[in-house]
């Protein structure tokens, strides 16, 4: 048996343990930065200030509705429907500010009916005991069908200027960036240092155990679900808001896209692991990289194919590293 | 925060525990369980398999709601609903099954679901120092406390599951059967740490099956029997043979009803059979019927070896010779082939499809064998279902009955009753009688002299020193994955066994 | 047999009912010409939801099988006007396709390890995206007659589909219900370890029901493709979403062990009498989305509260 007879690397106690802390995140940044330069020389155009923008603040959203995925795959759930979600906020919330509503209300609306519907598949898997795949693949019919059924598939337009939240800008910087970094930023250190974001990686990394030192395990499975709508929500504000129209279909493959962010970002599909900023980051590197695959002229339609094969590789080599880390007892 | 500052009321117990009975559904896991825990003292638990002691920690720990009966903290009637509830109230416990998590620090470990806060917030800084000192005070100085958990030994686990139950101030410690899993040297280790602690005040309730820890670390002892409280004694006042007996309730001759058959031939014959680390360089023999009896810690490699011979995990090299013949087991299905079976040791999950009826369970390792062309012979199958059914005597309202509706006992004659469909030469038990009360367990045993008088080779896997000891003809001890010793039955004494099970092998 | 099969009962009293409610509803609803058309349209989900009967009795589930529907759909035009394949080379490469998908889908929950769910969430994005790439959004016409007399077609008077599907269930359900093959995998579904223990042939038997739904998943494609005669890379996009929702709704456990083909059957029955109901009664087709989203909810809810009832 090795008792602790591995010998830490060299360097400073805090710098070792941060690097061995956000090993995975650090190698998502540089992911990113590499594709950046590799594809700028490239085709220089890729790296201009038009498509930066494009990539960091047009994709935003994905890496806020990533924080909440991550949350709720930490705890070892999924969810399917979240892209369908995003869509009927959408809709709720370009309704309410084309119809003369106060804009905050449809800013903030979307937030409370994002918790309230994700409320419900919390309670079907942590009461009902329902695998949330199964709940959320529902859920997913039910809001892409209630949506198309209740709008007849017409497109919100004549949203007030005022309404637009992601063409504005702060101190220079576009509105959906800048949202992403400070809500990535203050879930990172939610989940890192408050006792409740502690407690989704023991539910997530020992469900018994976790009952045992004292949490309420269905109740936090819940309470995650909601947090997790909250986030959709926030996401809905930074999507809807970037065109002058709101289309009331489902954006294609949202959830997907969603997910993989998280998966790629290091959030362990088998639950426990993962950190709000490594999803955050793999939502940019996922955007840099569908961006790049058009300027180095790969089409489009490939780009699912991709997503696929990423999630598959991803979810190997976690399994591999806890085999790794198993046989290391 | 040191443990136990205060002194709990001088004279009375820390814990007293007053005819707590639980019942699942119909089956009674615990009668009328009753004992005082005193300040400072190591009292030990003992039972057999399926006696209660689980069921009791459990109820301890707040994960189970007694059925009946009271628990007093410090003489006061306490109400233990939740796990938080029961560390708040003092008691603090290190399960047998290690509740962990792999993928966080050690210094998290220590402080799930209890994280010290400054300012409403985690204070890692704290939570580092603080899981330094406390496994410091558990003799492990060196442990970085930054180290994954899931990257650890079980012993060192274990001893950050420990601190932990020290860090909540505990006053009553319960371990449950804490050195199963550990090599002699680990195990003497943490008995230092459970003696440093009783001398520190705190009451120290300790499952164990270990006869000589039990006896050098104790000073009383309770025995559960079926559920129910039997007796406590005072250590230096008893001898190990008197809580057997306690323990067994009957005169062993009885409990374990070994009948003297003639050995015959060679049947099974292993040569530096290998498979990893737990199963290294085996090699011995077994003789029709013979009861070759296997004792061995807890991951020490007895049922890795079992996985071997019935190719769960097929051998990496070595031979297996069965009646002369080479043969090659690279699959359950091919050891059934060649007439070797196996009765698994963790009977829900393994043995038994529980929600299928008896007649579905005991036709399943012969379903080829009575559906040709593929289509199940319904005759067939019912004749196959009664004919175990019958020979074992399983107690049910009958072949239909729903497999998991059964007693422990009968739910193992089901699974004994599905191998001898099949006609095997060798038979492999794997703590054939865990979690059987005791009348089926001389029921088990007296069938296993049967089915050695019949012919069979019996090879018994067994973590009861007394049941190995009484129905074997040799015993194989086996530790750290080799073959350390094989006694003949008169040699095998607990002390010869239990010296070969722990010793250490001389390069570690 | 009330007792054992009281799922399957409530089911088929659910399906008279809905018969009854819908033919009030609507009065071409209970007409031959409408029933057999029906019978048509809920082919290509029958199929597929026969082989994931096996799949959810096994304990494990196919997410993928829409996009190995589409990406069977799409090669089918492609091989034979792109690559110049004759038609009925391509009728006999598209079920390997199928077999491959699934085979693909069983080394990566047997051989990798991973969780069934995420294998097959993984497959859905990649069957998917390798139709899309292959396609690039070029559909695919104008295929020969008798190509399209599978999909359009009858025989003796009755859809092609029906005599399918008729045969299909047959196989199905002696299977499942009579063989030791369906034995193992029910084994295998309630409890995988003890299965192995037995002797029970394991990893074959799930190797066998992920590349059968693979397979089924193919048929489909070819049948949809003949029927409407054209070939598209978002065929089948949603179709899990059916597929479970009648296996479930057929008193299958999602948790493995417990299911019959009846009761599939059932479930598939129940839900085309709804959707077929809705359309004539002027409700749209994404309201029919609704719908089937809300019945396997509540299906799976109900199923939980028998599971609980049961274990208790």
């Amino acid at each position: 048996m090795i008792g602790s007879t591995t010998l830490p690397p060299s360097g400073t106690g805090a710098v070792r343990r941060f690097l061995r802390e956000y090993g995975h995140e650090i190698l998502v940044a540089l992911a990113i930065f590499a594709l950046l330069v590799g594809v700028g020389l490239y085709n220089p155009r890729f790296v201009s200030a038009r498509n930066l923008t494009t990539i960091f603040s047009g994709n935003a959203y994905i890496a806020v509705a990533a924080i909440g995925m991550t949350m709720v795959i930490v705890i070892r759930e999924i969810d399917l429907s979240v892209g369908a979600l995003i869509g009927v906020l959408a809709t709720i919330s370009g309704t309410l500010a084309v119809s003369g509503a106060p804009i905050w209300v449809a800013w903030t609306v979307p937030i409370v009916a994002g918790a309230a519907i994700n409320a419900i598949s919390g309670i079907l898997v942590a009461y009902a005991r329902i695998p949330s795949i199964v709940v959320t693949l529902g859920m997913m019919a039910i809001l892409q069908g209630g949506l198309i059924t209740a709008t007849g598939g017409t497109w919100i337009s004549n949203l007030p200027p005022e309404y637009l939240l992601a063409k504005m800008t702060v101190f220079g910087l576009p509105m959906p960036l800048v949202w992403a970094i400070v809500l990535t930023i203050l879930a990172g250190l939610w989940m890192r240092l408050s006792p409740f974001g502690r407690s989704l990686y023991l539910i997530g990394g020992n469900a018994e155990a976790a009952r045992a030192v004292g949490i309420e395990v269905p109740r936090r499975i819940v309470a995650v679900f909601m947090i997790h709508g909250a986030f959709a929500g926030l996401a809905t504000l930074l999507f809807a808001t970037q065109l002058q129209v709101i289309q009331s279909t489902t954006p294609p493959n949202l959830e997907l896209i969603v997910i993989t962010s998280a998966v790629i970002g290091g959030v362990s599909i088998l639950g426990g692991t993962g950190t709000v900023f490594g999803s955050s980051l793999a939502a940019v590197l996922f955007a840099t990289i569908g961006s790049a695959l058009i300027f180095v002229n790969v089409s489009a339609y490939w780009l699912r194919a991709f997503i696929g094969t990423l999630i598959l590789l991803t979810v190997m080599a976690d399994m591999l590293r806890r085999k790794r880390t198993m046989k290391g007892a | 925060m040191t443990i136990a500052q205060t002194p709990p009321p001088a004279g009375g117990p820390a814990l007293s525990v007053r005819d707590i009975s639980k019942s699942f559904g119909p089956v009674k896991a615990l009668k009328t369980a009753s004992l005082d825990l005193m300040p400072g003292e190591v009292h030990a638990l003992m039972g057999e398999n399926g006696a209660g002691k689980s069921t009791l920690v459990k109820i301890l720990a707040g994960m189970h709601a007694p059925s009946g009966g009271a628990i007093l903290v410090d003489g006061v009637q306490t109400a233990l609903p939740s796990p938080r509830r029961a560390a708040e109230a003092g008691i603090a416990v290190v399960h047998q099954e290690l509740l962990l998590f792999g993928e966080l620090t050690v210094a998290e470990n220590v402080f799930a679901g209890h994280y010290p806060r400054k300012g409403g917030m985690v204070d890692w800084a704290f939570m580092r120092r603080r899981a330094q000192e406390l496994l410091a005070d558990l003799d492990c100085h060196d442990l970085d406390v930054d180290r994954k958990l899931g990257s650890l030994s079980v012993a060192m686990r274990q001893r950050v599951e420990i601190a932990r139950a020290l860090n909540h101030n505990a006053r009553v410690l319960i371990l449950d059967e804490p050195t199963a899993a550990l090599g002699e040297r680990d195990a003497d280790r943490l008995l230092e740490i459970v003696l440093r602690l009783r001398a520190r005040g705190v009451a120290i309730l300790y499952v164990s099956h270990r006869m000589n820890e039990i006896f050098r670390i104790s000073d009383r002892m309770s025995v559960l029997r079926d559920g129910t409280y039997i007796a406590t004694r005072n250590a230096r006042e008893t001898t190990e043979g008197a809580l057997i007996s306690l323990m067994v309730g009957r005169p062993v001759d009885q409990m374990f009803p070994k009948t003297e058959v003639p050995i015959g031939g060679p049947v099974l014959e292993v040569r530096g059979l290998s498979c990893g680390p737990m199963v290294r360089e085996a090699s011995f023999t077994l003789h029709k019927g013979e009861i070759l009896g296997i004792a061995g810690l807890v991951g020490s490699g007895r049922t890795e070896l079992a996985h071997v011979l019935f190719g769960v995990t097929p051998a990496q090299s070595g031979t297996i010779h069965l009646h002369g013949q080479e043969i090659r087991i690279a699959s359950p299905r091919a050891a059934r082939d060649a007439g070797i079976a196996y009765v698994p040791e963790d009977r829900g999950a393994q043995g038994l499809v529980k929600p299928l009826p008896i007649r579905e369970n005991i036709s399943m390792a012969v379903l080829d064998r009575i559906s040709p062309a593929g289509l199940i012979n319904r005759a067939k199958e019912a004749a196959v279902a009664k004919r175990g059914f019958d020979m074992l005597g399983v107690r049910a309202s009958g072949p239909e009955q729903i497999a998991g509706q059964l007693s422990g006992g009968n739910q193992q004659k089901v699974v004994i009753a599905k191998w001898l469909q099949t006609n095997p030469w060798v038979l492999i038990l794997d703590e054939p009688t865990r979690g059987i009360d005791v009348g089926a367990k001389a029921e088990i045993h007296r069938l296993i002299c049967e089915l050695a008088g019949q012919g069979l080779a019996i090879l018994m896997i067994s973590s009861e020193l007394p049941e190995v000891l009484a129905m074997s003809d040799r015993v194989m001890v086996i530790a750290e994955g080799r073959i350390r010793a094989t006694l003949p039955r008169e040699d095998a004494t607990p002390e010869a066994v239990g010296h070969a099970m722990t010793a250490r092998r001389s390069a570690s | 047999m009330l007792k054992r099969h009281g799922h399957e009962t409530v089911l088929a009293g659910l399906v008279v009912i809905a018969l009854v409610v819908m033919s009030f509803q609507s009065a071409q609803f209970l007409t031959t010409g409408n029933m057999l058309n029906q019978g048509r349209l809920m082919a290509e989900v029958a199929l597929v939801a026969l082989a994931m009967t096996f799949v959810i009795v096994s304990g494990g589930i196919d997410l993928s099988v829409g996009s190995t529907m589409g990406l069977c759909a799409i090669l089918t035009g492609v091989l034979w006007q792109n690559m110049g394949l004759p038609l009925g080379v391509v009728l006999a490469i598209i079920p390997l396709i199928g077999l491959i998908c699934g085979l693909f889908n069983g080394f990566l929950i047997i051989r990798v390890g991973m969780p069934p769910l995420i294998a097959t969430l993984g497959t859905l994005a990649l069957y998917r995206g390798l139709a899309e790439g292959i396609s690039q959004a070029r559909s695919v016409r104008g295929y020969p007659e008798w190509f399209a007399a599978i999909g359009q077609g009858s025989i003796l008077g009755l859809p092609t589909q029906i005599w399918i599907l008729g045969i299909a269930l047959i196989v199905a359900g002696v299977i499942l219900g009579l063989t030791r093959w369906g034995r193992t995998v029910q084994a295998i579904g309630y409890s995988e370890p003890a299965a192995h223990f037995a002797g029970l042939p394991v990893n074959g038997a799930k190797y066998a029901v992920y590349a059968v739904s693979g397979l089924a998943a193919s048929l489909a494609a070819i049948l949809f493709v003949s029927r409407v005669s054209t070939t598209r890379s978002d065929m089948g996009t949603g179709l899990e979403l059916d597929v479970i929702t009648a296996v479930v709704l057929g008193g299958t456990s999602i948790f493995g062990g417990r299911g019959t083909i009846i009761g599939t059957a059932l479930g598939l029955i129940l839900v085309q009498v709804l959707k077929n109901g809705l359309s004539l009664a002027g409700v749209r087709g994404d309201g029919t989305l609704v719908l089937i989203g809300v019945v396997l909810v509540l299906t799976l809810v109900a199923g939980a509260f028998m599971e609980n009832r049961v274990r208790r």
